[in-house]
């Protein structure tokens, strides 16, 4: 058959994607190529004229910009050192609950953070840390700890996020591992019961080395988000009392950008971050794939 | 007598904390917002029971102009948003589940590009400027209108509809678009049922680009009028010309703000037997790489 016939034979199939792939088109490829803005000056009116990477050494020479890249980095590391772990040890925990009930009710409420927004998430965090009556401090009190005023403290800030981060994600990111862990063949349990192993042991030495893979795919996906380090979160609960050490990359991109309506100078700082992004990801994919065979395709 | 299982306890323990955790503070905010103005100065964190039973905060926050009006525009929004997400994902889902046509190499690679490349914020404000969107909600109703992979999820279950009954409506001569009116779409409502709560959620949610979009108050959605009033602490706004009275009733501020936070959360409550059933399923099996 020629394309042509190939075509009429299933024109409808090609009308049928047209609304979709409008909508890609001028919503999602128009805007990805308009990130060339980052090599230009922005004119409202006629067009932009192009000036190469000057937007470019004017970030790289800029002071924010470093201070923005060091809190990225810091506050993404933290989240992936003391955030990371929760959602699998969580699994391992909740495939041990052998009561239906229990089971059931500790999955659907520590799945329902997940589906609440960051702006509700931000509200419920400032007052548990409210230094008069949130819950967190009037707890501390009974354990004779003076109350602290975390949100507007530079000190602490960082682990607010680290620590709301864990209380919105960890329960339903432990679906993933769930889901893995009961692929898990029942016989090995069985022939370690029999050897003697108890449950720590079999959690240890069964369950934990058969999440190797799942946890290598949820690490490298966590990576490419690396550079992001949770915009909404910091978006909603950064103050002026603790900028200078939670202001972020797409919260920086946001305020120059939107705010000050520096176009141009804005999108170089977000493009920065999307290559950097990409190559994160594509490095640790061929890495690990190396190393353990594991990698995303 | 059965020795004591010290790790099961413990076990047990740790999960029901980390319940607590969620579960007090949205309760404390529920019994905050039913306690009555004049002893809501007695409720701190840790209160899970209202002081003194009233409904008078929902009174005022249902006769403000800001919030029903926000409650409204966020409804349009999740409903209209989540309509259109749906028939475009699945009439893309319906042509990449095709199995020969000339091009589906192409398209699928396509997909996987706009997948992996997201463009940035500047460009997308500045198309949207271009369009005339600013301040509509067709901006808010238009943005992420597909996403790619709810439609390979999608995809998926109009694989599960068995290919004889295709074949036979075929032989019926049934063409492409009443095999997806007539068959993929009534055999796939499970599918259907999984994306529209991932796609209502999110629009229910999205509370950036409203912000950024849409600039008269009167038109902000739900989602800003909470960021407004709770994170901005931005009582004048809100409750501004009420001073802190309304129709005879004292106000208390932290109780209005907890009873926005409730508001913004009954729908999804509302909605969360559903999306435990479909949401995890989905997840679960758009998640997992056999």
């Amino acid at each position: 058959m020629t394309v042509l016939r190939k075509l009429r034979h299933d024109w409808i199939l090609y009308i049928m994607l047209a609304p979709p792939l409008a909508y890609f088109v001028i919503f999602h490829l128009i805007p990805i190529f308009g990130m060339r803005l980052a090599f230009q000056d922005y004119r409202i009116v006629g067009d932009n004229v192009w000036v190469g990477f000057k937007h470019f050494d004017v970030l790289f020479s800029s002071p924010a910009f470093f201070t923005v890249i060091k809190n990225t980095l810091i506050i993404s590391t933290m989240k992936m050192v003391f955030g990371f772990p929760v959602p699998i040890i969580l699994a391992i925990l909740v495939n041990e609950v052998a009561n239906r009930f229990y089971r059931k009710y500790v999955q659907s409420i520590i799945y329902l953070p997940h589906f609440l927004s960051w702006v509700v998430i931000a509200g419920i965090w400032i007052g548990l840390l409210n230094p008069s009556e949130g819950a967190i401090n009037l707890i501390s009190n009974i354990f004779g700890a003076s109350s602290i005023d975390y949100m507007t403290s530079k000190d602490h800030i960082r682990w607010v996020f680290v620590v709301s981060e864990i209380w919105r994600s960890a329960g339903w990111d432990s679906i993933i591992y769930l889901a893995a862990i009961m692929k898990i063949s029942p016989g090995l349990y069985e022939a370690a019961k029999i050897d003697g192993a108890n449950r720590l042991q079999s959690m240890l030495y069964i369950t934990l080395p058969q999440l190797y893979g799942t946890i290598v795919t949820v690490f490298i996906l966590n990576l490419g988000f690396f550079m992001s380090a949770g915009f909404d979160q910091v978006f909603n609960m950064m103050n002026d009392s603790v900028i200078s050490v939670v202001d972020i990359l797409d919260t920086y991109v946001y305020r120059i950008g939107i705010v000050n309506g520096q176009f141009a100078y804005s999108t170089a700082a977000s493009l920065f971050k999307g290559v950097i992004g990409i190559f994160l990801i594509l490095g640790t994919h061929f890495t690990s794939k190396k190393v353990t065979g594991n990698g995303l395709w | 007598m059965k020795k004591l299982d010290i790790s099961k306890i413990v076990i047990y323990l740790i999960l029901f904390l980390f319940s607590l955790a969620v579960l007090i503070p949205i309760l404390n905010l529920l019994a905050i917002s039913l306690t009555d103005a004049s002893k809501a100065h007695l409720m701190n964190g840790l209160d899970i029971i209202p002081k003194q039973f009233s409904l008078a905060t929902y009174q005022v926050l249902l006769n403000n102009p800001l919030i029903t009006g926000g409650i409204l525009n966020s409804v349009w929004i999740t409903v209209a948003g989540t309509v259109l997400n749906l028939v475009l994902t699945s009439l893309a889902a319906y042509v990449v589940a095709r199995n020969n046509f000339y091009g589906k190499g192409a398209v699928v690679i396509f997909l996987i590009i706009i997948m992996v490349f997201e463009p940035g914020l500047i460009p997308e404000y500045l198309l949207v400027k271009e369009l005339n969107l600013l301040n509509t909600y067709t901006a808010l109703i238009l943005y992420k209108g597909v996403n790619v992979y709810y439609l390979f999820i999608m995809m998926r279950y109009f694989q599960d509809v068995p290919e004889e009954l295709l074949e036979a409506a075929k032989i019926d001569g049934a063409g492409h678009l009443r095999l997806y009116a007539q068959i993929m779409i009534p055999l796939s409502k499970a599918g259907l049922a999984t994306l529209g709560l991932f796609y209502g959620v999110f629009h229910w949610n999205e509370y950036f680009r409203s912000m950024i979009y849409i600039t008269a108050q009167e038109k902000w959605t739900l989602q800003v009028v909470l960021r407004q009033f709770v994170i901005r602490q931005d009582n004048t706004t809100i409750m501004g010309g009420y001073e802190n009275m309304f129709g005879g009733q004292m106000l208390d501020f932290a109780s209005l703000q907890a009873g926005t936070i409730i508001i913004a959360i009954v729908p999804l409550l509302l909605l969360y037997p559903f999306i435990l059933k479909y949401y995890t399923k989905g997840t679960m099996e758009g998640g997992v790489k056999d």
